[in-house]
Protein backbone atom coordinates (compact mmCIF):
# COMPACT_ATOMS: atom_id res chain seq x y z
CA UNK A 1 0.00 0.00 0.00
CA UNK A 2 2.54 2.58 0.90
CA UNK A 3 5.12 1.13 -1.85
CA UNK A 4 1.94 2.24 -3.98
CA UNK A 5 1.39 5.06 -2.99
CA UNK A 6 5.54 6.06 -3.07
CA UNK A 7 5.63 4.72 -6.85
CA UNK A 8 2.52 7.29 -7.84
CA UNK A 9 4.52 10.19 -5.94
CA UNK A 10 7.36 10.53 -7.48
CA UNK A 11 5.63 9.34 -11.21
CA UNK A 12 3.72 12.10 -10.24
CA UNK A 13 7.05 14.35 -9.52
CA UNK A 14 8.80 12.94 -12.56
CA UNK A 15 5.89 13.77 -14.77
CA UNK A 16 5.66 17.49 -13.03
CA UNK A 17 9.61 17.96 -13.92
CA UNK A 18 9.27 16.51 -17.62
CA UNK A 19 6.21 18.54 -18.53
CA UNK A 20 6.51 22.01 -17.07
CA UNK A 21 7.07 24.11 -19.79
CA UNK A 22 8.08 27.83 -20.04
CA UNK A 23 5.33 28.71 -21.88
CA UNK A 24 4.67 32.71 -21.44
CA UNK A 25 1.88 32.29 -19.40
CA UNK A 26 -1.76 34.58 -20.10
CA UNK A 27 -0.98 36.82 -17.02
CA UNK A 28 2.72 37.27 -17.76
CA UNK A 29 1.17 38.68 -21.15
CA UNK A 30 -1.26 41.04 -19.47
CA UNK A 31 1.48 42.77 -17.12
CA UNK A 32 3.69 43.29 -20.11
CA UNK A 33 1.02 44.16 -22.25
CA UNK A 34 -0.06 46.92 -19.38
CA UNK A 35 3.45 48.33 -19.22
CA UNK A 36 4.29 48.66 -22.61
CA UNK A 37 0.57 50.79 -23.22
CA UNK A 38 0.11 52.63 -19.66
CA UNK A 39 -3.86 50.93 -18.97
CA UNK A 40 -4.36 48.98 -15.46
CA UNK A 41 -3.92 45.85 -15.95
CA UNK A 42 -8.11 45.19 -15.65
CA UNK A 43 -8.75 47.70 -18.59
CA UNK A 44 -5.88 45.96 -20.71
CA UNK A 45 -7.26 42.12 -19.42
CA UNK A 46 -10.95 43.63 -20.66
CA UNK A 47 -9.20 44.80 -24.14
CA UNK A 48 -7.41 41.90 -25.02
CA UNK A 49 -10.44 39.88 -24.13
CA UNK A 50 -12.71 42.14 -26.25
CA UNK A 51 -10.22 41.30 -29.43
CA UNK A 52 -10.14 37.72 -28.92
CA UNK A 53 -13.72 37.72 -29.13
CA UNK A 54 -14.04 39.86 -32.12
CA UNK A 55 -11.74 37.62 -34.01
CA UNK A 56 -13.31 34.84 -32.72
CA UNK A 57 -16.69 36.18 -33.80
CA UNK A 58 -15.43 36.47 -37.34
CA UNK A 59 -13.92 33.05 -37.52
CA UNK A 60 -16.78 31.26 -36.18
CA UNK A 61 -18.88 33.01 -39.08
CA UNK A 62 -16.11 31.78 -41.40
CA UNK A 63 -14.64 35.07 -42.32
CA UNK A 64 -10.57 35.60 -42.39
CA UNK A 65 -9.27 38.07 -40.19
CA UNK A 66 -5.34 39.67 -41.01
CA UNK A 67 -3.04 41.05 -38.30
CA UNK A 68 -0.20 42.73 -39.65
CA UNK A 69 3.07 41.63 -39.14
CA UNK A 70 1.34 38.50 -36.98
CA UNK A 71 -0.15 36.82 -39.66
CA UNK A 72 -3.95 35.78 -41.13
CA UNK A 73 -6.31 33.83 -39.32
CA UNK A 74 -8.97 31.86 -41.34
CA UNK A 75 -11.17 28.77 -41.28
CA UNK A 76 -11.26 25.49 -43.32
CA UNK A 77 -13.37 23.08 -43.71
CA UNK A 78 -12.19 19.32 -43.61
CA UNK A 79 -14.77 17.49 -45.45
CA UNK A 80 -15.91 13.93 -44.43
CA UNK A 81 -14.00 10.85 -44.68
CA UNK A 82 -13.38 7.56 -44.38
CA UNK A 83 -10.87 6.34 -41.70
CA UNK A 84 -9.49 2.59 -40.30
CA UNK A 85 -10.11 2.15 -36.80
CA UNK A 86 -7.88 -0.30 -35.20
CA UNK A 87 -9.45 -0.43 -31.82
CA UNK A 88 -13.12 -1.30 -33.27
CA UNK A 89 -11.57 -3.14 -36.25
CA UNK A 90 -13.80 -1.30 -38.65
CA UNK A 91 -14.58 2.17 -40.89
CA UNK A 92 -15.43 5.33 -39.06
CA UNK A 93 -16.79 8.00 -41.02
CA UNK A 94 -15.58 11.23 -39.29
CA UNK A 95 -17.93 13.94 -40.16
CA UNK A 96 -16.38 17.23 -41.66
CA UNK A 97 -15.13 19.97 -38.95
CA UNK A 98 -14.67 23.31 -39.37
CA UNK A 99 -11.04 24.64 -38.42
CA UNK A 100 -9.01 27.38 -37.41
CA UNK A 101 -5.52 28.11 -39.76
CA UNK A 102 -3.00 30.36 -39.25
CA UNK A 103 -0.66 31.94 -41.50
CA UNK A 104 2.24 33.69 -40.16
CA UNK A 105 3.37 36.79 -41.77
CA UNK A 106 6.38 36.70 -43.58
CA UNK A 107 8.02 38.86 -41.39
CA UNK A 108 7.13 36.80 -38.26
CA UNK A 109 8.48 33.81 -40.12
CA UNK A 110 11.60 35.29 -41.16
CA UNK A 111 12.39 36.79 -37.40
CA UNK A 112 11.90 33.51 -35.77
CA UNK A 113 13.21 31.06 -38.57
CA UNK A 114 17.02 30.65 -37.04
CA UNK A 115 16.23 31.44 -33.43
CA UNK A 116 17.67 27.75 -31.95
CA UNK A 117 19.57 26.88 -35.00
CA UNK A 118 22.34 26.69 -32.41
CA UNK A 119 20.87 23.83 -29.93
CA UNK A 120 20.93 21.52 -33.37
CA UNK B 1 -12.21 32.27 -45.86
CA UNK B 2 -13.83 33.76 -48.68
CA UNK B 3 -14.16 36.90 -46.82
CA UNK B 4 -11.08 38.80 -45.27
CA UNK B 5 -11.44 41.56 -42.61
CA UNK B 6 -8.91 44.39 -42.71
CA UNK B 7 -6.90 45.38 -40.32
CA UNK B 8 -8.75 48.91 -39.88
CA UNK B 9 -12.27 47.00 -40.11
CA UNK B 10 -10.84 44.95 -37.06
CA UNK B 11 -9.76 48.41 -35.34
CA UNK B 12 -13.02 49.85 -35.44
CA UNK B 13 -15.14 46.88 -34.27
CA UNK B 14 -12.34 46.48 -31.41
CA UNK B 15 -12.46 50.01 -30.27
CA UNK B 16 -16.32 49.84 -30.54
CA UNK B 17 -16.79 46.88 -28.71
CA UNK B 18 -13.98 47.80 -25.84
CA UNK B 19 -14.74 52.07 -26.19
CA UNK B 20 -12.04 53.48 -26.68
CA UNK B 21 -10.64 55.70 -29.10
CA UNK B 22 -9.05 54.13 -32.72
CA UNK B 23 -5.80 54.84 -32.07
CA UNK B 24 -5.69 53.40 -28.75
CA UNK B 25 -7.03 50.12 -30.12
CA UNK B 26 -4.49 50.45 -32.97
CA UNK B 27 -1.55 50.87 -30.76
CA UNK B 28 -2.70 47.91 -28.51
CA UNK B 29 -2.97 45.61 -31.20
CA UNK B 30 0.69 46.74 -32.26
CA UNK B 31 2.02 46.19 -29.11
CA UNK B 32 0.22 43.36 -28.24
CA UNK B 33 1.99 41.43 -31.80
CA UNK B 34 5.16 43.14 -30.80
CA UNK B 35 4.89 40.97 -27.41
CA UNK B 36 3.94 37.61 -28.72
CA UNK B 37 6.63 37.93 -31.09
CA UNK B 38 9.12 38.60 -28.20
CA UNK B 39 7.37 36.05 -26.25
CA UNK B 40 7.93 33.42 -29.05
CA UNK B 41 11.42 34.09 -29.13
CA UNK B 42 12.30 33.87 -25.57
CA UNK B 43 9.90 31.31 -24.48
CA UNK B 44 8.69 29.86 -27.39
CA UNK B 45 5.20 29.66 -26.55
CA UNK B 46 2.35 32.28 -26.15
CA UNK B 47 -0.61 31.12 -24.53
CA UNK B 48 -4.10 33.71 -24.85
CA UNK B 49 -6.59 32.30 -23.00
CA UNK B 50 -9.82 31.68 -24.48
CA UNK B 51 -8.18 31.94 -28.12
CA UNK B 52 -5.29 29.47 -28.40
CA UNK B 53 -1.51 29.24 -28.46
CA UNK B 54 1.11 30.25 -30.94
CA UNK B 55 3.51 27.65 -30.76
CA UNK B 56 7.85 27.19 -32.21
CA UNK B 57 8.04 23.90 -33.66
CA UNK B 58 11.48 23.01 -35.42
CA UNK B 59 11.46 21.46 -38.23
CA UNK B 60 14.79 19.29 -39.14
CA UNK B 61 17.11 19.52 -42.32
CA UNK B 62 15.10 17.73 -45.08
CA UNK B 63 15.94 17.48 -48.69
CA UNK B 64 13.20 18.54 -51.52
CA UNK B 65 13.01 19.70 -54.90
CA UNK B 66 13.25 22.99 -56.10
CA UNK B 67 10.21 23.99 -57.92
CA UNK B 68 11.35 25.24 -60.77
CA UNK B 69 14.53 23.99 -62.21
CA UNK B 70 13.63 20.25 -60.39
CA UNK B 71 17.09 19.87 -58.98
CA UNK B 72 17.45 18.36 -55.74
CA UNK B 73 18.82 21.27 -53.00
CA UNK B 74 18.64 20.44 -48.95
CA UNK B 75 16.03 22.74 -46.75
CA UNK B 76 17.85 23.50 -43.71
CA UNK B 77 15.88 23.36 -40.47
CA UNK B 78 14.23 26.01 -39.10
CA UNK B 79 11.09 26.80 -36.73
CA UNK B 80 7.91 26.90 -37.89
CA UNK B 81 5.27 29.51 -36.05
CA UNK B 82 1.90 26.98 -34.89
CA UNK B 83 -1.12 28.42 -33.85
CA UNK B 84 -2.98 26.34 -31.66
CA UNK B 85 -6.88 26.84 -31.06
CA UNK B 86 -7.89 26.16 -27.45
CA UNK B 87 -11.34 24.20 -27.27
CA UNK B 88 -13.69 27.54 -26.90
CA UNK B 89 -12.16 29.06 -30.14
CA UNK B 90 -12.62 25.31 -31.90
CA UNK B 91 -16.08 24.69 -31.03
CA UNK B 92 -17.32 28.30 -31.79
CA UNK B 93 -15.71 27.93 -35.55
CA UNK B 94 -17.17 24.16 -35.67
CA UNK B 95 -20.79 25.36 -35.16
CA UNK B 96 -22.25 24.88 -38.58
CA UNK B 97 -21.06 21.03 -37.54
CA UNK B 98 -21.37 20.63 -34.30
CA UNK B 99 -22.89 17.59 -32.83
CA UNK B 100 -21.83 15.20 -35.83
CA UNK B 101 -19.96 11.93 -34.41
CA UNK B 102 -17.91 9.31 -36.24
CA UNK B 103 -20.14 6.53 -36.77
CA UNK B 104 -18.86 3.13 -37.33
CA UNK B 105 -19.13 1.09 -40.54
CA UNK B 106 -18.85 -2.37 -40.19
CA UNK B 107 -20.62 -4.26 -43.06
CA UNK B 108 -19.21 -2.31 -45.99
CA UNK B 109 -15.78 -3.22 -44.20
CA UNK B 110 -14.37 -5.84 -46.65
CA UNK B 111 -15.83 -3.96 -49.93
CA UNK B 112 -14.74 -0.43 -48.95
CA UNK B 113 -10.97 -1.29 -48.27
CA UNK B 114 -9.85 -0.46 -51.65
CA UNK B 115 -11.40 3.06 -51.68
CA UNK B 116 -11.09 3.95 -48.21
CA UNK B 117 -7.10 3.65 -48.89
CA UNK B 118 -7.58 5.40 -52.16
CA UNK B 119 -9.00 8.57 -50.32
CA UNK B 120 -6.39 8.08 -47.24
CA UNK B 121 -3.86 8.06 -50.12
CA UNK B 122 -5.63 11.44 -51.52
CA UNK B 123 -5.16 13.08 -48.68
CA UNK B 124 -2.00 12.41 -47.76
CA UNK B 125 -1.08 13.44 -51.03
CA UNK B 126 -2.70 16.67 -50.39
CA UNK B 127 -1.15 16.80 -46.88
CA UNK B 128 2.61 16.48 -48.61
CA UNK B 129 1.47 18.76 -51.19
CA UNK B 130 0.59 21.25 -48.79
CA UNK B 131 3.47 20.96 -47.11
CA UNK B 132 5.49 21.23 -50.15
CA UNK B 133 4.39 24.59 -50.88
CA UNK B 134 5.45 25.66 -47.07
CA UNK B 135 8.55 24.33 -47.81
CA UNK B 136 9.34 25.76 -50.95
CA UNK B 137 8.58 29.08 -49.63
CA UNK B 138 11.47 29.03 -47.68
CA UNK B 139 13.94 27.75 -50.56
CA UNK B 140 13.72 31.58 -52.04
CA UNK B 141 14.87 33.01 -49.19
CA UNK B 142 17.93 30.42 -48.22
CA UNK B 143 20.25 30.13 -51.08
CA UNK B 144 20.66 33.90 -51.76
CA UNK B 145 22.71 33.87 -48.19
CA UNK B 146 24.34 31.01 -49.19
CA UNK B 147 25.60 32.32 -52.46
CA UNK B 148 26.37 35.66 -50.72
CA UNK B 149 28.60 33.51 -47.98
CA UNK B 150 30.17 31.66 -50.89
CA UNK B 151 30.98 35.04 -53.21
CA UNK B 152 32.46 36.40 -49.63
CA UNK B 153 34.67 33.37 -49.99
CA UNK B 154 33.81 32.03 -46.46
CA UNK B 155 32.10 28.89 -45.22
CA UNK B 156 28.39 30.10 -44.75
CA UNK B 157 28.62 28.97 -41.11
CA UNK B 158 31.00 32.41 -40.59
CA UNK B 159 28.97 34.37 -42.48
CA UNK B 160 26.43 33.76 -40.07
CA UNK B 161 28.53 33.73 -37.05
CA UNK B 162 27.22 37.34 -35.43
CA UNK B 163 23.82 36.07 -35.24
CA UNK B 164 24.81 33.01 -33.86
CA UNK B 165 26.73 34.86 -31.36
CA UNK B 166 23.47 37.11 -30.25
CA UNK B 167 21.38 34.09 -30.64
CA UNK B 168 23.43 31.96 -28.30
CA UNK B 169 23.33 34.83 -25.70
CA UNK B 170 19.65 35.07 -25.21
CA UNK B 171 19.91 31.27 -25.36
CA UNK B 172 21.93 31.21 -22.71
CA UNK B 173 19.62 33.55 -21.14
CA UNK B 174 16.63 31.97 -21.43
CA UNK B 175 18.21 28.87 -20.01
CA UNK B 176 19.61 30.68 -16.99
CA UNK B 177 15.49 31.34 -16.52
CA UNK B 178 15.17 27.71 -17.09
CA UNK B 179 17.52 26.46 -14.81
CA UNK B 180 16.58 28.58 -12.07
CA UNK B 181 12.75 27.08 -12.05
CA UNK B 182 14.22 24.00 -12.40
CA UNK B 183 16.39 24.98 -8.71
CA UNK B 184 12.80 25.99 -7.49
CA UNK B 185 10.97 22.87 -8.55
CA UNK B 186 13.96 20.33 -6.49
CA UNK B 187 13.46 22.78 -3.52
CA UNK B 188 9.81 21.65 -3.45
CA UNK B 189 10.47 18.30 -4.22
CA UNK B 190 13.21 18.24 -1.73
CA UNK B 191 10.57 19.27 0.76
CA UNK B 192 7.30 17.16 -0.24
CA UNK B 193 10.01 14.19 0.24
CA UNK B 194 10.80 15.42 3.55
CA UNK B 195 7.05 15.97 4.55
CA UNK B 196 6.34 12.68 2.86
CA UNK B 197 8.91 10.28 5.05
CA UNK B 198 7.35 12.75 8.40
CA UNK B 199 4.23 11.59 7.72
CA UNK B 200 5.58 8.11 7.00
CA UNK B 201 6.83 8.13 10.43
CA UNK B 202 3.79 9.28 12.31
CA UNK B 203 1.82 6.30 10.45
CA UNK B 204 4.76 4.04 11.21
CA UNK B 205 4.62 4.73 15.29
CA UNK B 206 1.01 5.10 14.83
CA UNK B 207 1.11 1.37 13.94
CA UNK B 208 3.89 0.01 16.22
CA UNK B 209 2.11 -0.31 19.77
CA UNK B 210 -0.88 -2.01 17.89
CA UNK B 211 1.95 -4.73 17.33
CA UNK B 212 3.51 -4.61 20.67
CA UNK B 213 0.17 -5.56 22.25
CA UNK B 214 -0.23 -8.46 20.04
CA UNK B 215 3.34 -9.59 21.00
CA UNK B 216 2.91 -9.54 24.07
CA UNK B 217 -0.52 -11.01 24.34
CA UNK B 218 0.78 -13.80 22.43
CA UNK B 219 3.57 -14.97 24.28
CA UNK B 220 2.11 -15.75 27.29
CA UNK B 221 -0.93 -18.10 25.82
CA UNK B 222 2.01 -19.94 24.53
CA UNK B 223 3.56 -20.28 28.21
CA UNK B 224 0.17 -21.54 29.37
CA UNK B 225 0.19 -23.82 26.88
CA UNK B 226 3.65 -25.65 27.18
CA UNK B 227 3.50 -26.61 30.94
CA UNK B 228 0.17 -28.56 30.57
CA UNK B 229 0.18 -29.59 27.15
CA UNK B 230 -2.54 -32.27 27.79
CA UNK B 231 -4.89 -30.62 29.40
CA UNK B 232 -5.22 -27.45 27.42
CA UNK B 233 -5.80 -29.12 23.74
CA UNK B 234 -8.37 -31.43 25.65
CA UNK B 235 -10.39 -28.14 26.69
CA UNK B 236 -9.60 -26.57 23.31
CA UNK B 237 -11.69 -29.36 21.50
CA UNK B 238 -14.99 -27.75 22.30
CA UNK B 239 -16.25 -24.31 22.72
CA UNK B 240 -17.83 -23.75 25.82
CA UNK B 241 -21.52 -23.11 24.66
CA UNK B 242 -24.15 -21.08 26.09
CA UNK B 243 -28.06 -21.57 24.03
CA UNK B 244 -29.40 -18.67 23.01
CA UNK B 245 -32.72 -17.53 21.68
CA UNK B 246 -32.90 -15.87 18.43
CA UNK B 247 -35.31 -12.88 18.31
CA UNK B 248 -36.84 -11.56 15.54
CA UNK B 249 -34.66 -9.02 13.12
CA UNK B 250 -31.37 -10.74 14.32
CA UNK B 251 -28.91 -12.42 12.05
CA UNK B 252 -25.70 -14.15 12.66
CA UNK B 253 -23.99 -11.26 11.70
CA UNK B 254 -25.73 -8.98 14.33
CA UNK B 255 -25.54 -12.13 16.65
CA UNK B 256 -21.69 -12.57 15.91
CA UNK B 257 -21.40 -8.86 17.00
CA UNK B 258 -23.27 -8.66 19.83
CA UNK B 259 -22.31 -12.36 21.69
CA UNK B 260 -18.51 -12.74 20.33
CA UNK B 261 -17.77 -9.10 19.32
CA UNK B 262 -16.59 -9.35 16.07
CA UNK B 263 -18.99 -9.68 13.52
CA UNK B 264 -16.53 -11.52 11.13
CA UNK B 265 -16.73 -14.62 13.34
CA UNK B 266 -20.14 -15.66 12.51
CA UNK B 267 -19.09 -18.54 9.94
CA UNK B 268 -18.31 -20.12 13.76
CA UNK B 269 -22.18 -20.01 14.74
CA UNK B 270 -23.58 -21.53 11.04
CA UNK B 271 -20.77 -24.26 11.69
CA UNK B 272 -21.86 -25.12 15.44
CA UNK B 273 -25.32 -24.97 14.86
CA UNK B 274 -25.40 -26.53 11.21
CA UNK B 275 -27.85 -29.63 12.07
CA UNK B 276 -30.16 -26.25 12.68
CA UNK B 277 -29.13 -23.73 9.48
CA UNK B 278 -29.74 -25.02 6.20
CA UNK B 279 -29.31 -21.66 4.72
CA UNK B 280 -26.64 -19.69 6.81
CA UNK B 281 -28.33 -16.17 5.50
CA UNK B 282 -32.22 -17.34 6.81
CA UNK B 283 -31.89 -17.45 10.30
CA UNK B 284 -35.60 -19.01 12.17
CA UNK B 285 -36.62 -16.75 14.91
CA UNK B 286 -36.72 -18.31 18.04
CA UNK B 287 -34.46 -20.61 17.08
CA UNK B 288 -31.87 -21.90 20.05
CA UNK B 289 -28.19 -21.65 18.74
CA UNK B 290 -25.18 -22.86 20.51
CA UNK B 291 -23.11 -19.32 21.17
CA UNK B 292 -19.33 -20.43 22.00
CA UNK B 293 -17.65 -18.19 24.73
CA UNK B 294 -14.27 -15.79 23.16
CA UNK B 295 -12.45 -14.72 25.25
CA UNK B 296 -10.62 -12.51 23.02
CA UNK B 297 -12.20 -11.42 19.35
CA UNK B 298 -9.46 -9.39 18.58
CA UNK B 299 -6.71 -12.17 19.16
CA UNK B 300 -7.85 -15.40 19.02
CA UNK B 301 -6.19 -18.34 20.38
CA UNK B 302 -5.07 -21.10 17.52
CA UNK B 303 -7.92 -23.54 17.93
CA UNK B 304 -10.94 -20.22 17.85
CA UNK B 305 -8.84 -19.56 14.44
CA UNK B 306 -9.14 -23.16 13.42
CA UNK B 307 -12.69 -22.64 13.88
CA UNK B 308 -13.29 -19.90 12.36
CA UNK B 309 -11.97 -21.12 9.22
CA UNK B 310 -13.66 -24.31 9.29
CA UNK B 311 -16.93 -22.42 9.85
CA UNK B 312 -15.87 -20.39 6.56
CA UNK B 313 -14.84 -23.51 5.07
CA UNK B 314 -18.52 -24.55 5.30
CA UNK B 315 -19.82 -21.95 4.33
CA UNK B 316 -17.58 -21.94 1.28
CA UNK B 317 -19.23 -25.30 0.52
CA UNK B 318 -23.02 -24.10 0.90
CA UNK B 319 -22.08 -21.49 -1.59
CA UNK B 320 -20.25 -23.54 -3.99
CA UNK B 321 -23.25 -25.69 -4.50
CA UNK B 322 -26.10 -22.02 -4.06
CA UNK B 323 -23.85 -19.44 -4.74
CA UNK B 324 -20.79 -20.35 -7.22
CA UNK B 325 -19.73 -16.97 -7.94
CA UNK B 326 -18.99 -16.05 -4.65
CA UNK B 327 -17.86 -18.69 -3.10
CA UNK B 328 -14.37 -18.21 -3.82
CA UNK B 329 -14.54 -15.89 -1.33
CA UNK B 330 -14.96 -17.06 1.83
CA UNK B 331 -12.39 -20.10 0.44
CA UNK B 332 -9.92 -16.84 0.58
CA UNK B 333 -11.07 -15.82 3.87
CA UNK B 334 -10.30 -18.85 5.66
CA UNK B 335 -6.62 -18.63 4.52
CA UNK B 336 -6.97 -15.46 6.27
CA UNK B 337 -7.64 -16.94 9.67
CA UNK B 338 -6.15 -20.38 9.01
CA UNK B 339 -3.89 -20.57 6.31
CA UNK B 340 -2.54 -24.38 7.35
CA UNK B 341 -6.08 -25.17 6.71
CA UNK B 342 -6.54 -23.70 3.39
CA UNK B 343 -2.94 -25.44 2.88
CA UNK B 344 -4.69 -28.79 3.13
CA UNK B 345 -8.31 -28.44 3.20
CA UNK B 346 -10.23 -30.97 5.17
CA UNK B 347 -12.06 -31.78 1.95
CA UNK B 348 -12.22 -31.20 -1.97
CA UNK B 349 -12.14 -27.78 -2.97
CA UNK B 350 -12.28 -26.25 -6.82
CA UNK B 351 -8.74 -25.80 -7.87
CA UNK B 352 -9.50 -22.53 -9.36
CA UNK B 353 -11.22 -21.09 -6.32
CA UNK B 354 -8.16 -22.68 -4.45
CA UNK B 355 -5.52 -21.17 -6.31
CA UNK B 356 -7.74 -17.54 -5.90
CA UNK B 357 -7.56 -17.86 -2.50
CA UNK B 358 -3.92 -18.52 -2.36
CA UNK B 359 -2.82 -16.35 -4.96
CA UNK B 360 -5.21 -13.17 -3.51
Amino acid sequence: MHNAAVIRFFRQIFRLLIETDFTMKYKELIDRLSEKTGHPKVKTREMLEDTVQVISEHLSQGKGVSVPDLGTFGTKVNTEKKVYNPHYEAFLMVPPKRTVEFNPSSKLKEEVKYLEQTDE
Amino acid sequence: MSEKITFKELVELIAKQSQQSQSSANSFIHELVQIIESGLKSSGSVSISGFGKFELRWMNERTGTHPQTGDEITIPGQNKVVFKPYKALREEVNVPFAGLKSRIIREEVDEAIPPASGTAENNGKNETIDDLIIERDNPHFVPPKKQTAETNGNKPVAAKLPDESKLAEEVQKSGNYKWAYAAAVMIALIAFILLFFMMQRDSDTAETPTTVQMEQVTPPIAEETTPADDPDPGIQTEFETQSFTVEPGQSLWTIAENQLGNPYLWPVLYNLNRDLLTNPNQLPAASELDVPSISDPENLNEFEREQVALGYFSLYEWNRENNPEEARYFLWAVGVFSPELLAQPPSEADPDDLAFARNR
